[in-house]
């Protein structure tokens, strides 16, 4: 008896974890009549909705369409461990897709009307960032239909609109209430490229230029960039003071960003819309102001040593320009190819966007936008805030550039080969390891600024740290 | 010397047990040297031989034809493969048909390769059974006995052979669930899988390294060379100071808790052991994350501390920021994990101190020993001996406690241009170092000296202690 009650026993685990196998629900599998999308968890049931009409629509299609919601910053990451169990349609942020494209988890979109539509609609620097190449040949991969980009919000009970144009108010303000002006999202290059890409008020004009050009010259082994110019010197000095001040700038809390706004650590951040709703619980939707992010302008000190800047320069935070796009799993079954290109093209249409806007607060990537967002807002469709968040998006994309790569994920650079630490480190004023056991001793002098901006760009360029510093750094790159 | 001798007498005994199957085998024993199951057949046990049979001729079409998955074929290929030699770089893709042919992918391709060789283990494992079965049958007719049934051979593992019955499904998992993942992820140490690396080059391959990823620790050559040349006898050496801590402060306060809740006389010793078992009862990863709020810059200690005007700013209690204390934050989760900590231990030696056997007590007090001298003498040496596996277990289970570093600290205090922070322990440095930065080779060869480090301590002070060497002799 107990012989068959081990042996029974022995079955029932058996047949338990064979159970625990794939439900194979993923709809990439080949012969799947289910099409598989997946969008931002915000959007899930938007999208749905929008699908099922396009069911209904289409009753000759031969597939049901499943929405479901994901988060888009991981969705990257969860197609390239797994890609055949992945949706046959993802949306991620367009930076992904030189990931995504060289690690054969993306399939390229072929479809003549689809690429003329992308062609026409979106705007002229969109174009340079959603193509890749795949055995030698360029194919559009990724589809715009969200833009996005940093802007400001801010503590309006304590932070008048005036104020909020510049840093120097919002350190005013600071003052008053006795805490910090700034803080940001986080310390990576995406979140800093508020102070990096700075731009001259008067001309949009920046040295800073990040892979620019690197097929046609070989200045690194990954392409040329440029961030030792005199502007972006003078703009870390600037940085440099503005967060040893008292009300200056500040890193977020540990406790995070939100908790810095609801507990008076901080009167505003620096962000985008997807901080929108962890934003409003922190201040609530009264006390919840949204700006561009503001002008600064440089010090004495902070051009001291300098010759193509003077104090009083003033320029504006800049901000990548960015976009969401649509995908397609390369793990795909081919025959769901022109369904899914369909899909996709229907999705990305104006009208969708503009529905997902007014339904979900997802801001347009289609050129002239900015007018249905206006319409919207004269029709109490959104609230005040939601149109502010909008129109400072809009205009904070003229005012950046889109995260561009070349091959693979060059763009990891600027990311994660530890130059957002060095740039940390400068703002911070410490030392930073830089090969061996050769260390940046100090960050704190013009030479050590220009040492550590020569870092990063050497990490842009090569992805590794230089074997040593050069004799003399240029002065002016 | 000894091993030497032992693995030449173990390589003749097998050698001569196949010559004297062979030679004084029948003709059907013979026959199964070359096709499984023929000795079988030759004896009239047609199901097993069968059997045999049928798995010979899968294993060898399943080599042969080279099965695919994701475009990685299985089979000789598989093994051709596992050179990563000649392996076809990118996708090919044709946009009037939306197919899109994959290139080679190299984590498929050493896993398959793995399962091949198990694959031809087991056929060898088959070749000597199949032998052993018709020379057993041989033995049996020699004797006067009729060979088995197949109905026999079936009623046997139910009956005398029931052990093999069980374990078999048990050492299948064993081989899928463990030692294949396993091999999978050592041999990962000697590759360049390097997820941002391989991203960058646009490449979904890599290749053998060699031993390169292991001469990175000591050189600080590589993409996270300087990272292991700097941060490794740093994390390494706080791992033991918190697994020497972590283990002692929660063992001995465990005991000292469980002798106060066992103190005769105390009233409602139940009611205090249920209060501290309630500990157990939370998940731990709320205890430590309420601990955490509790302890944030702006949790309610800190404003605590501000509003008495104890201190000006907020103290970085657990090293969440650049520049906090990392002394201040070791101390702290050294002295929260006994929170969570002490309870296990004060449960368990409880019930150890309600088995001592009370004459030892009678005689100690006879002989008129102090309560001091008892617990030395007697209780102390009792619960170490009956908890020193548990000692042992705890110690290395604490040199791989990811819950406490990485739910109270992530690490920190962050080390500006390293992974690695002021409290990470191995493993919390190997979380970051693989899913945080995809450094899957570097990842693979942190996690090999973790298994030296811990296999060669439990190996070490398990075969020392007494609990090992005296089994039976505790007086």
């Amino acid at each position: 008896m107990k012989k068959i009650i081990s042996l029974l026993l022995a079955l029932f685990m058996i047949t338990c974890l064979v159970a625990c196998g794939s439900d194979g629900s993923s709809g990439n599998k080949k012969g799947s009549s289910e099409i598989v999308i997946w969008v931002g968890e915000e959007s899930a049931e938007f999208y749905q909705g929008v699908c099922d009409k396009y069911v209904e629509e289409h009753p000759d299609l031969g597939y049901t369409i499943t929405v479901k919601g994901m988060d888009t910053g991981a969705v990257a990451g969860v197609v390239t461990n797994d890609p055949s169990a992945a949706a046959d349609i993802y949306t991620t942020a367009h930076d992904n897709i030189g990931k995504l494209a060289s690690t054969q988890c993306a399939k390229p979109f072929a479809d003549e009307s689809l690429i003329n539509q992308v062609l026409a609609d979106n705007p002229a620097s969109f174009k340079n960032v959603i193509y890749s190449t795949l055995d030698g040949k360029e194919y559009l991969y990724g589809v715009p239909y969200i833009s996005q980009a940093l802007f400001l919000y801010y503590n309006k009970e304590k932070v008048t609109d005036e104020q909020a144009q510049s840093f120097e108010g919002l350190r005013q303000a600071a003052q008053a209430a006795g805490t910090k002006a700034i803080t940001v999202t986080g310390d990576d290059g995406y979140n800093m490229s508020f102070a990096l890409l700075a731009t001259k008020v008067d001309d949009h004009s920046t040295s800073v230029k990040i892979y620019e050009g690197a097929e046609a010259v070989s200045g690194g082994s990954k392409g040329v960039s440029n961030c030792q110019g005199d502007d972006t010197v003078a703009i870390v000095r600037w940085l440099q003071e503005y967060a040893a001040d008292p009300n200056g700038f500040k890193w977020a809390s540990s406790d995070g960003w939100d908790a810095d706004l609801r507990n008076n650590g901080a009167l505003a951040v620096i962000g985008g819309a997807w901080h929108y709703n962890a934003a409003k619980a922190a201040l609530g939707e009264t006390n919840l102001g949204i700006a561009l992010i503001p002008t600064f302008t440089l010090t004495e000190s902070a051009v001291e040593g300098l010759s193509s800047v003077s104090a009083g320069d003033t320029y504006r935070g800049g901000t990548f320009a960015d976009c969401k796009v649509f995908m397609l799993n390369a793990h795909s079954d081919p025959e769901k190819y022109t369904a899914l290109q369909d899909i996709v093209k229907y999705l990305s249409s104006k009208e969708i966007q503009n529905e997902s806007y007014v339904n979900c607060l997802n801001v347009p990537a289609y050129v002239g936008a900015s007018e249905y967002i206006k319409s919207c807002y004269e029709s109490s469709s959104v609230t005040e805030s939601q149109y502010n968040l909008a129109c400072m998006q809009v205009e904070m994309a003229e005012w950046g550039i889109p995260q561009p790569f070349l091959t693979g994920t060059l763009n990891t650079y600027y990311y994660s080969k530890n130059a957002p630490a060095v740039f940390r480190a400068m703002i911070d004023k410490t030392a930073y390891p830089t090969t061996g056991d050769q260390i940046l001793e100090e960050t704190e002098s013009l030479e050590g600024v220009r040492k550590g901006l020569y870092l990063m760009e050497y990490l842009w360029m090569h992805g590794l740290n230089p074997s040593e510093f050069p004799a003399s750094l240029p002065e002016q790159a | 010397m000894d091993n030497k001798i032992n693995i030449t007498s173990s390589m003749n005994n097998l050698l001569s047990r196949f010559t004297r199957r062979f030679k004084d085998g029948s003709i059907g024993t013979k026959l199964s040297h070359f096709i499984f199951g023929a000795g079988n057949i030759y004896h009239k046990q047609y199901i097993k031989g069968l059997l045999f049979l049928l798995l010979q001729i899968g294993i060898i079409l399943f080599m042969v034809l080279c099965p695919e998955i994701n475009n990685t074929p299985y089979g000789y290929k598989a093994l051709l493969n596992l050179s990563l030699k000649n392996l076809s770089e990118g996708g090919a893709f044709d946009p009037t048909t939306g197919v899109f042919t994959h290139g080679s992918d190299c984590k498929l391709i050493i896993l398959f390769g793995f399962v091949t060789i198990a694959v031809i283990i087991i056929y060898f494992i088959l070749w000597d059974k199949n032998i052993s079965s018709s020379f057993k049958a041989d033995n049996d007719l020699k004797v006067g006995k009729k060979p088995s049934s197949f109905k026999q051979d079936l009623s046997e593992l139910f009956d005398s052979k029931f052990h093999v019955t069980m374990l078999t499904p048990t050492c299948i998992a064993a081989l899928v669930f463990t030692i294949l993942p396993t091999i999978f992820m050592i041999a990962l140490a000697f590759t360049t899988y390097n997820d941002q690396d391989m991203n960058e080059m646009g490449t979904n391959l890599f290749y053998w390294n060699g031993l390169n990823n292991f001469r990175a620790v000591f050189t600080g050559e590589g993409s996270l060379g300087i990272e292991i040349k700097n941060r490794f006898m740093p994390v390494l050496g706080w791992t033991f100071i918190w697994a020497i801590f972590a283990t002692l402060t929660c063992y001995f306060g465990g005991i000292i808790l469980a002798l106060l809740i066992n103190k005769k006389g105390l009233k409602g010793q139940k009611i205090f052991r249920t209060i501290f078992i309630l500990t157990i009862a939370i998940p731990q990863f709320i205890s430590l994350l309420a601990v955490r709020n509790l302890l944030g810059e702006y949790g309610p200690i800190n404003g605590l501390l501000m509003n008495l005007g104890l201190t000006n700013s907020p103290i970085g209690f657990l090293g969440l920021r650049p520049g906090d204390s990392e002394r201040l934050a070791k101390l702290m989760v050294i002295i929260i994990n006994m929170w969570v900590g002490i309870p296990y231990t004060m449960l368990m030696t409880s019930g150890i101190l309600m088995n001592i056997p009370q004459d030892l007590y009678e005689a100690a007090r006879v002989d008129g020993a102090s309560t001091i001298k008892m617990f030395f003498k007697i209780t102390l040496p009792y619960v170490i001996f009956v908890t020193t596996p548990y000692l042992i277990s705890s110690f290395v289970g604490n040199i791989n406690s990811f819950n406490s570093i990485f739910l109270l600290t992530g690490g920190g205090p962050a080390y500006t241009g390293y992974q690695a922070g002021g409290t990470d322990l191995l493993v919390t440095w190997l979380y970051k170092v693989t899913i945080d930065q995809g450094s899957y080779n570097t990842g693979a060869v942190i996690g090999i000296f973790t298994f030296i480090i811990t296999a060669s301590i439990t190996l070490l002070t398990y075969r020392r202690s007494k609990a090992y060497n005296q089994e039976d002799t505790f007086q």
